[in-house]
């Protein structure tokens, strides 16, 4: 009998899947709708407005040139690290734990480096001559400049953009097959298409898992390397405060860290209003939770290290940014990241913390509050002060840049809610792997 | 001479660092912080010149204005014992310029008269030059510019009106350096001769503060100036290696 | 025209153990169907080998060739001299040259994966539902209606929950 059960079970899965992409509750279009509207009134009305009359509608000015387009993009694009990255790493070491959650880990990967080129878009003077900086032969014999710490930025990218659509893509295959024989309509079709004709036969299932497991092993460098070159953006300056050895591994640290972050967000989300309450549970939190305490550790000591090489250094320039960044202008955000970045994490030591839902949601959304802040500050507070003392100027961020950030908020939201209608947003074949395989005789056997 | 050879030769070329020595010219200018009186001529004189657009006061108020030469000031001290000093700042047109490396399509390079060229034409308005520029002497598009009728008359032919969206920067005129070119070619000479090509804001200083030539001809003006004691480099521990050479203020009650 | 036995099994063990029979029996290798990776195939089938790992050595390879002749070439093209640094300048284009290598090997990856599962199916193929949800089942292709007999004996005696009869089209 207990086979029976479990075979009931492995039905479930399917049923429960299948349900989550074709049933669709009102506040689903609630939601939507609410997303929609905000991204289209915050984020391309604005964006509209600005491509009209120039990058003036945002707050930059001549020192600081770069704003919040350029740390949302940072944001953005760390966000997106610890999707790809995580669900490789744990691929590899064969973390069960990590089936129930990576598909919308890694589909939140893919959702924010959209984001992230997008903010590149509005970020740049003229975004309709964007191509410019593609590599592409063209009648002006022109190409990219690929000594530009920039142009590392966009190969990096496209290829972490290519190489995480594709592994998530590729994990699906088999339950696009799984659900492709439970719909009708045009999404009939389009899982037919997406599935490329899996039957699920051992050499597939061979293959799969080769292919599988070379991606991944391809991935973890790969997404170290991004946002290390994006670090470079700024180390690679001369600018006081930006042009610092530590940032490489600064940035990466804090990308995985608002990423873990971001992903218990979502983990949340899902479990609530997704009805996925059995697979995601208490263990993926608690685990979550040892990870985020661990990268909150990394990051503050890079952190104290930041501050101590720039009062190590002895030049008046760096004692300047350091002063300035710890008692000026920006002084008060700097202690907020300070508090939400590197005392509350503090918390998650307690694993009762870590267990319950709610705190663990706030926690995260605080993180990575804390961690914009880190973005914005990096951007602000060192292009602010820089070495001419006569083009001092400090920053604040338009209208229309703070409705572009809202409005890039809500475009991943909508984006995101459209994913888990179209992609089954957990992996069928590897919820049901770790459910344990139906033995003979009724044996009982849990992996 | 066989494939290998000719690809090592190449190889070589291309792998020299500091390919820049080979340019025709070394344009340099020098500031002589002594004869300065800080009226702003230059920056006047620059504007006329190069189309540059007037923002008006509250674009002024929120940082975006525009001078491709600036007079910076600094004060020390409090009211009665106030001191003033200035130093005009302008592209430093360096030869291991920051801004240049940093340009994703190559918008920005140097030209064969070891200028830092900008193509506005190119640009696509990342505007990470000006960040990595330590002299925050480039100069961003935030708008459209226009001139009110009849202003549009005095913009100069020989000058592109830059669009929203670029950047832009000194040149140090290289509308006149290249016409200067030009004649000496149609009079048969090879270079142009010292004192022949003057930017604007050299041709306009009235105390003569400003000197602009050629530094690889040992006889110039400023080749001469740039061996003064008086003489250093802005930012020099930035090792940007710029063009601009200025000349220290002597005081008489020197602390 | 060729058919095939069917079996569906309710657990990987007894279709494995089927397939071995089959192929014991002088069957043509039996193909298994699940719906999740069935472990020990390569025990009672034989070893499989997959050609992916030389599809990402060669694509990483020639990524990183590409990559360098990319940047160094193009550099060359149209001379830029910036920052005074050399034309083909090394630390930068050993960055694209990495970039190209893992975006090469990610593609000539999924080439590989394509190419050696036969991907995406242009054909009708044999294929159940059922072993998208909970089933195991295992095909077998018999050229004549005496070997499809015995397929279907041997699938029963191993526990079959259900053998059907499938016709293939040449193919």
């Amino acid at each position: 009998m207990q086979t029976e059960v479990r075979q009931a079970r492995f039905a479930d899965v399917n049923d429960d899947v299948v349900r989550s992409l074709v049933v669709t509750g009102r506040n689903y279009y609630i939601a939507l709708g609410i997303a929609g509207f905000v991204t289209l009134t915050c984020f391309f009305f604005p964006w509209f407005y600005q491509l009209y009359y120039g990058i003036g509608a945002a707050g930059m000015n001549s020192p600081t040139v770069w704003g919040t387009y350029l740390a949302s993009f940072i944001f953005w694009i760390g966000l997106s690290h610890s999707g790809t990255l995580l669900s490789c790493v744990l691929h590899l070491t064969n973390s069960e734990w990590r089936k129930a959650m990576y598909r919308s880990a890694e589909a939140m990967t893919f959702f924010s480096l959209f984001v992230a080129i997008t903010m590149v878009m509005v970020h740049i003077g003229r975004p309709w001559f964007i191509h410019w900086a593609a590599p592409y032969p063209n009648q002006m014999g022109l190409w990219p400049n690929f000594r530009s710490p920039l142009m590392f930025d966009v190969m990096a990218i496209m290829t972490y953009l290519t190489g995480s659509g594709i592994f998530i893509y590729m994990g699906a295959i088999p339950d696009f097959a799984a659900v492709r024989d439970r719909t009708t309509g045009w999404r009939h079709h389009l899982y037919v298409l997406l599935s490329l004709g899996w039957r699920g036969t051992d050499k597939e299932w061979h293959r799969l898992g080769w292919a599988y497991t070379f991606l991944a092993v391809l991935i973890i460098p790969l997404a170290v390397s991004v946002h290390s070159i994006v670090s470079w953006d700024f180390a690679l300056s001369i600018v006081p405060g930006l042009h610092q050895t530590i940032f490489a591994p600064y940035f990466v640290v804090g990308a995985i860290y608002s990423g873990t972050a971001g992903i218990v967000t979502v983990m949340f989300v899902l479990r609530k209003y997704m009805n996925f309450e059995h697979y995601i549970t208490k263990l993926h939190f608690d685990n979550l939770g040892k990870l985020l305490l661990l990268l909150s550790l990394l990051w503050t000591y890079i952190n104290m290290l930041e501050l101590f090489t720039g009062w190590f250094s002895g030049t008046s320039t760096e004692y300047e940014q350091l002063k300035y960044k710890l008692t000026g202008f920006y002084a008060p955000l700097y202690w907020e990241m300070i508090l939400f970045c590197a005392v509350a994490p503090l918390l998650l030591i307690s694993r009762k913390f870590r267990t319950s839902f709610v705190p663990m949601l706030i926690l995260s959304i605080a993180i990575n509050i804390g961690m914009y802040t880190e973005r914005f500050l990096i951007v602000a507070t060192t292009l602010s002060r820089q070495y001419l003392p006569g083009s001092w100027r400090v920053y604040v961020p338009s209208l229309v840049e703070i409705s572009i950030l809202v409005g890039s908020l809500a475009l991943f939201v909508t984006l995101f809610l459209l994913f888990v209608k179209i992609f089954p947003s957990i992996s069928i074949y590897e919820i049901k792997e770790t459910m344990g395989v139906p033995k003979k005789h009724g044996e009982h056997h849990d992996t | 001479m066989n494939f290998i050879d000719r690809f090592m030769a190449s190889w070589r070329k291309y792998r020299k660092p500091g390919y820049y020595e080979e340019f025709d010219y070394a344009w340099t200018m020098t500031v002589d912080l002594d004869r300065c009186t800080g009226c702003g001529a230059c920056v006047t004189a620059c504007q006329a010149e190069n189309n540059i657009p007037i923002v008006g006061e509250k674009e002024l108020g929120r940082g975006r204005e525009m001078q491709w030469i600036r007079i910076e000031r600094y004060w020390e001290g409090e009211y009665p014992n106030a001191k003033l000093s200035f130093i005009p700042m302008l592209c430093q047109q360096c030869d291991a310029a920051p801004c240049e490396t940093v340009c994703p399509v190559s918008a920005t390079y140097h030209n064969q008269d070891g200028l830092n060229a900008q193509i506005y034409n190119r640009c696509i308005g990342t505007r990470s030059c000006a960040v990595y520029c330590p002299y925050e002497v480039r100069y961003f598009n935030y708008y459209d510019h226009h001139w009110d009728a009849p202003l549009e008359q005095q913009l100069n032919p020989d000058v592109t009106v830059r669009e929203k969206g670029v950047m832009e920067k000194c040149t140090f005129c290289v509308q006149r350096i290249r016409q200067a070119k030009d004649h000496a070619k149609d009079d048969g000479r090879r270079r142009v001769k010292d004192g022949e090509v003057q930017p604007a804001c050299v041709q306009t200083c009235p105390s003569e503060a400003l000197t602009f030539g050629d530094r690889k001809d040992a006889n110039s003006v400023v080749a001469k100036k740039m061996n003064d004691p008086r003489a250093y480099h802005v930012l020099e521990e930035t090792n940007t290696l710029p063009s601009v050479v200025y000349l220290k203020k002597v005081r008489a009650n020197a602390d | 025209m060729t058919r095939n036995a069917l079996g569906l099994f309710r657990d990987p063990d007894s279709a494995l153990a089927a397939a071995g029979r089959l192929k014991g029996a002088g069957f043509e290798r039996p193909e298994l169907m699940s719906p999740i990776p069935i472990h020990g195939v390569e025990e009672v089938l034989g070893p499989k080998k997959s050609v992916i790992k030389r599809f990402t050595l060669v694509g990483g390879l020639l990524g990183a060739i590409s990559g360098f002749t990319l940047a160094a070439w193009t550099a060359v093209l149209y001379v830029h001299p910036t920052g005074g640094r050399p034309i083909i300048t090394l630390p930068p284009f050993l960055i694209i040259t990495y970039e190209m290598t893992i975006l090469f090997g990610i593609l000539a990856t999924v080439l590989g994966f394509l190419i050696s599962a036969r991907f995406p199916a242009i054909r009708e193929r044999i294929y159940v539902p059922e072993t998208a949800v909970d089933r195991f089942a295992v095909v077998v292709a018999c050229s004549s209606d005496d070997l499809l007999q015995r397929a279907e004996s041997i699938l029963h005696e191993a526990g079959a929950e259900e053998v059907r009869r499938i016709a293939e089209g040449d193919s």
